[in-house]
């Protein structure tokens, strides 16, 4: 029971916290009362308490937010009261990297942020023209904790801007009344950019410790709607870039592939670009490895006192796709888990039996235990990557031999080195059409160069894929439950059918996938049929003629006809306009093949 | 225009190929009602220019005033309404289209226009109530669900109209049609009958044929008569005084053909089967139909094949054609044939020379 008051004190504490720091920029403040309580080894950080409290002040002067300030103020004294609590506290702040070395990221990346911003707060200021520096990459990898290392690594004060409550429309109009004025997200921030630009950090004011340099971190950025908007806050960063004195950091979230069709993303992306091309400088920094990831796991482990099998490390850092907060919060949450399940056992808990009982949903769910890990989505390109390198072990092939009957050795292959094909399909989100297409387009590259009857066998299952898709034509109105597994049962056999088609996988090395042609193809024959369709009845009109008689017999000797007329010196207007139409046609085919062969697409997927 | 267009009888009595096809159509007509018809037979035989005499002799020359028009049907199936658009032929008294034009619509088509016509019937000089004529191409591409429902207003609507099928092969049309219709097998014309037709035009074009250059040109025609008079007259253009040697032009896409097939049976590797693959597009693009891209690369690779393997390509040719009807994409079929070809003949040059 103890332990379970426990956690729900945790639960609200985590609220006061999260509130802490919602509406405090920076995180450090929150890490002073995690760090007080972990152990003493950290002496460091006591300069920096003091240093995020004046930081704290700075922040008020910026922001003018004197209600949020407050709030914070208060809660602070709150918190630095009460150090026991904070013990429960969420994993992610308790071990946030305090030094260089514990940071996750990769150092090279550090170290080029590091000298950066190093060469910045040097004394002697005013060389560098461009003094912004983006930093982008997928959430969880660790830009602000990076930033905020080394910050103070380099002994400097990280300031940010408070990102404002978002007011609601309706929200505002009741409170109208009361006098109080709206002003939209993109304008505040724009009239911080500018103070910011003019002034520079209004620091000396509050500080105690005198604090030379400082660093300007600009965490998010205010949603924008519609061009206009977009433009503005383009603008106004270009401004910023253009004109700061002060070393200043954007940090981007990198979105997945997966979410490109989402609006803002694409925003963020072209926003990138222009600051980039006004001068800012760029950090991309990487998903986390799974190694770093591991290592980082354990070294909590270990440190929180709990046994967690190396396998379970694995599997979460495995799932997790690089990101390092997501990673801690799993590991956190799944130590917490036997708790939960038994919640009138003693509230002691020992390693052994958690072990115990950790063991068992993880190896239940077949392999991949999904209690933890994100959702992972692959891109149509990483999945059919996949598909055509036909990745798999080169252990014995004897590895069906328990399942009870042999296979014929040429029938046999070895197991994958891949998830199934099904799961990936699923986590591609594509069509079973266009996968076939892709794969018929592309899988041919990746075959041995001797190996035709592989490429016969595998042509004839992607035939048997079509035969099950083309069923399915004309019915996209009448969608129902046996038609989709009808689909997926198409794809399901295109994909098994190129990877066990491919008998002798190729080493990988390095192919660009092509968009299928076969689309353009369609598209030019439809053309084509319609151009012929106008010319026909222009020429003859005594009987129709199925365009394949046309197409097969008319048009080839139309063509040798050509310029002397059809026929014995008969002549006529659309004698000449059919001409004409023969060269437009011609070069409509030419430049129709130019534009295939140029068409090696991995970047315009967004064109289909 | 065009010889075979100007060359075309216009009555049964002047048909030459068939005339005891056309007699017998005759004697039809005159002593009686006619029934619905099924003309079945190769391209290039004379269906069409049957279809357009009888109808000649039916209703006289007024049926010869056709007009092409491009029409839009308005069709409404359960929950929405889709719009077909069709290229008609139509005089007065009968309207000529290939409802398969429509692709999978196509069952929509032919319902619709029958109704069409059973709501304003003609009316002839008599008083009676005459009957309309829809002739329709290309049957054997309708799709079952078309060829079923053309069943079902066949019987309802036959006092109203006539239907004249045509069709290149009478087994992809259901039975049930088949026994309801007049079954009219059009042979393809021999070669003796084609060189026939072609000295009767050249004689009408006062145009010297050097002996045996008729006989050429049907021998290369494939028994097409359509094919050879169009060859015919392009020899005409490119060269009037015939000489012997004269070569008769190819069509551009089976001289392409026969290229793929060279391409085949030189090398046997993946590599080679995506350029063929590049080929096969170029062909598909020009929109000659995958079913006659895979009836003449066979063709073309029996031609230079051993005896012994013939069967089984054959065999392969068939179960690839069958699965192209199947499908939806022919490309995927057509290469599928591709390399299994390959893989046999790779196989059988390892066998026979090491």
């Amino acid at each position: 029971m103890g332990k379970r008051n426990c956690v729900l004190i945790l639960s609200s504490e985590d609220e006061d916290c999260s509130n802490v720091r919602s509406s405090s920029s920076t995180r450090s403040y929150t890490k002073t009362k995690s760090k007080s309580t972990s152990t003493s080894s950290r002496g460091r950080k006591r300069p920096r308490a003091s240093a995020s409290r004046s930081n704290l002040s700075k922040l008020h002067e910026i922001d003018l937010f004197g209600d949020d300030f407050n709030e914070v103020f208060t809660g602070s004294k709150v918190s630095a009261g009460a150090h026991r609590r904070c013990a429960d506290d969420l994993w992610i702040d308790k071990y946030k990297p305090l030094s260089l070395e514990e940071l996750a990221v990769h150092k090279k990346k550090v170290e080029e942020v590091k000298t950066w911003f190093e060469e910045r707060l040097k004394p002697l200021k005013g060389i560098y023209t461009n003094n912004v520096l983006i930093v982008s990459g997928q959430a969880g990898v660790g830009k602000s904790a990076a930033i905020h290392v080394i910050a103070s690594h380099l002994g400097a004060v990280v300031c940010g801007w408070n990102t404002p409550t978002p007011v609601i429309w309706q929200e505002h109009l009741y409170n109208s009344g009361t006098g109080m004025k709206y002003t939209s997200k993109l304008d505040e921030f724009e009239s911080f950019v500018e103070r910011v630009r003019k002034y520079g950090l209004l620091l000396t004011s509050h500080t105690w410790e005198s604090k030379p340099s400082s660093i300007l971190l600009i965490d998010d950025l205010p949603l924008t709607n519609g061009k206009y908007a977009f433009g503005r806050l383009k603008d106004c960063l270009h401004l910023l870039v253009n004109s700061t004195q002060i070393p200043t950091a954007i940090l981007f979230t990198d979105y997945g592939n997966a979410d490109s069709a989402d609006y803002n993303a694409r925003c963020l992306d072209e926003l990138k670009l222009s600051l980039e091309s006004s001068g800012a400088c760029k950090v991309a920094f990487n998903p986390i490895t799974v190694n770093t990831m591991k290592k980082i796991l354990h070294r909590i482990c270990q440190m929180e006192l709990c046994d967690v099998t190396a396998e379970d490390v694995d599997l979460i850092a495995k799932s997790s796709g690089g990101d390092i907060r997501h990673a801690i919060t799993s590991l956190q949450f799944f130590c917490l888990k036997p708790n939960l399940g038994h919640s009138l056992a003693p509230s002691t808990c020992y390693p052994g039996a958690l072990k115990d009982e950790s063991d068992k949903p993880v190896i239940s769910d077949d392999g991949y235990s999904l209690h933890f890990g994100r959702d992972e989505t692959l891109s149509l390109f990483h999945a059919l990557g996949k598909f055509l390198h036909n990745k798999r072990e080169t252990g014995v092939a004897t590895e069906y031999d328990h399942d009870g009957f042999l296979m014929r050795e040429r029938l046999s292959r070895l197991p994958l080195k891949m998830d199934v094909p099904e799961k990936i399909l699923c986590q591609a989100h594509v069509q079973p059409g266009p996968v076939a297409d892709f794969l018929h387009e592309n899988v041919l590259d990746f075959l041995n160069d001797e190996a035709i009857d592989d490429a016969s066998t595998l042509s004839s299952y992607l035939g048997d894929a079509d035969i099950l898709l083309a069923k399915h034509r004309g019915m996209l109105s009448s969608y129902n439950e046996a038609e989709s597994v009808l689909l997926s049962a198409a794809a399901s056999i295109a994909v098994r059918g190129v990877l066990f088609g491919n008998s002798q996988p190729l080493s990988s090395r390095w192919h660009a996938i092509r968009r299928p042609k076969l689309w353009q193809v369609e598209k030019a024959s439809l053309y084509k049929n319609e151009v012929d369709r106008l010319r026909i009845p222009a020429c003859k009109r005594f009987s129709s003629y199925h365009m394949s008689i046309v197409t097969t017999e008319y048009m080839p000797m139309l063509k040798l006809l050509g310029n002397r007329g059809c026929g014995g010196g008969f002549h006529d207007p659309s004698q000449e306009s059919l001409l004409n139409l023969e060269i437009e046609d011609f070069d409509f085919d030419k430049m129709d093949l130019d534009e295939q062969s140029r068409e090696t697409s991995d970047d315009d997927i967004e064109d289909w | 225009m065009l010889w075979v267009d100007k060359y075309r009888p216009k009555t049964l009595d002047h048909v030459m190929v068939h005339p005891d096809i056309a007699h017998n159509l005759k004697q039809l007509v005159t002593e009686q009602d006619c029934p619905h018809l099924l003309f079945y037979g190769p391209s290039g035989s004379g269906k069409k220019t049957l279809v357009m005499a009888l109808l000649r002799q039916m209703f006289g020359p007024g049926a010869e005033k056709v007009k092409v028009e491009n029409r839009t049907w308005k069709v409404d199936a359960g929950s929405r309404s889709i719009d077909i658009e069709l290229t008609t032929l139509s005089s007065a008294i009968h309207i000529e289209l290939s409802p398969s034009d429509a692709g999978f619509q196509d069952r929509y088509v032919v319902q619709e226009v029958i109704k069409e016509m059973a709501k304003n019937r003609p009316i002839d000089t008599k008083g009676k109530k005459g009957f309309k004529v829809l002739v329709l191409n290309d049957v054997d591409k309708l799709s079952r669900e078309a060829q079923h429902s053309l069943r079902r207003t066949m019987e309802k609507y036959s006092s109203y109209c006539r239907l004249i099928l045509c069709c290149n092969s009478s087994s992809r049309v259901t039975e049930a049609i088949r026994s309801r219709c007049l079954n009219v097998r059009i042979n393809a014309p021999s070669e003796e009958q084609i060189v026939e037709v072609l000295e009767f035009i050249g004689k009408k074009e006062g145009l010297q044929l050097p002996p045996g250059f008729a006989a050429r040109i049907a021998e290369k025609s494939n028994r097409n008569l359509r094919r050879a008079i169009l060859s015919f007259e392009t020899c005409r253009v490119q060269q009037y005084p015939f000489t012997n040697k004269q070569t008769i032009p190819p069509m551009d896409w089976e001289e392409y053909i026969s290229e793929i097939a060279a391409d085949i049976l030189n090398e046997q590797s993946p590599k080679r089967l995506f350029q063929v693959r590049g080929k096969l597009y170029e062909l598909l693009i020009n929109c000659i139909p995958p079913e006659i891209i895979l009836k003449r690369l066979l063709h073309e690779l029996l031609r230079k094949l051993d005896a012994e393997l013939k069967h089984e390509v054959c065999h392969w040719a068939a179960y690839y054609e069958h699965r192209m009807r199947l499908g939806q994409k022919a490309i995927f079929h057509i290469e599928a044939f591709v390399a299994k070809f390959m893989s046999i003949y790779k196989s059988f040059l390892i066998a026979t020379f090491g």
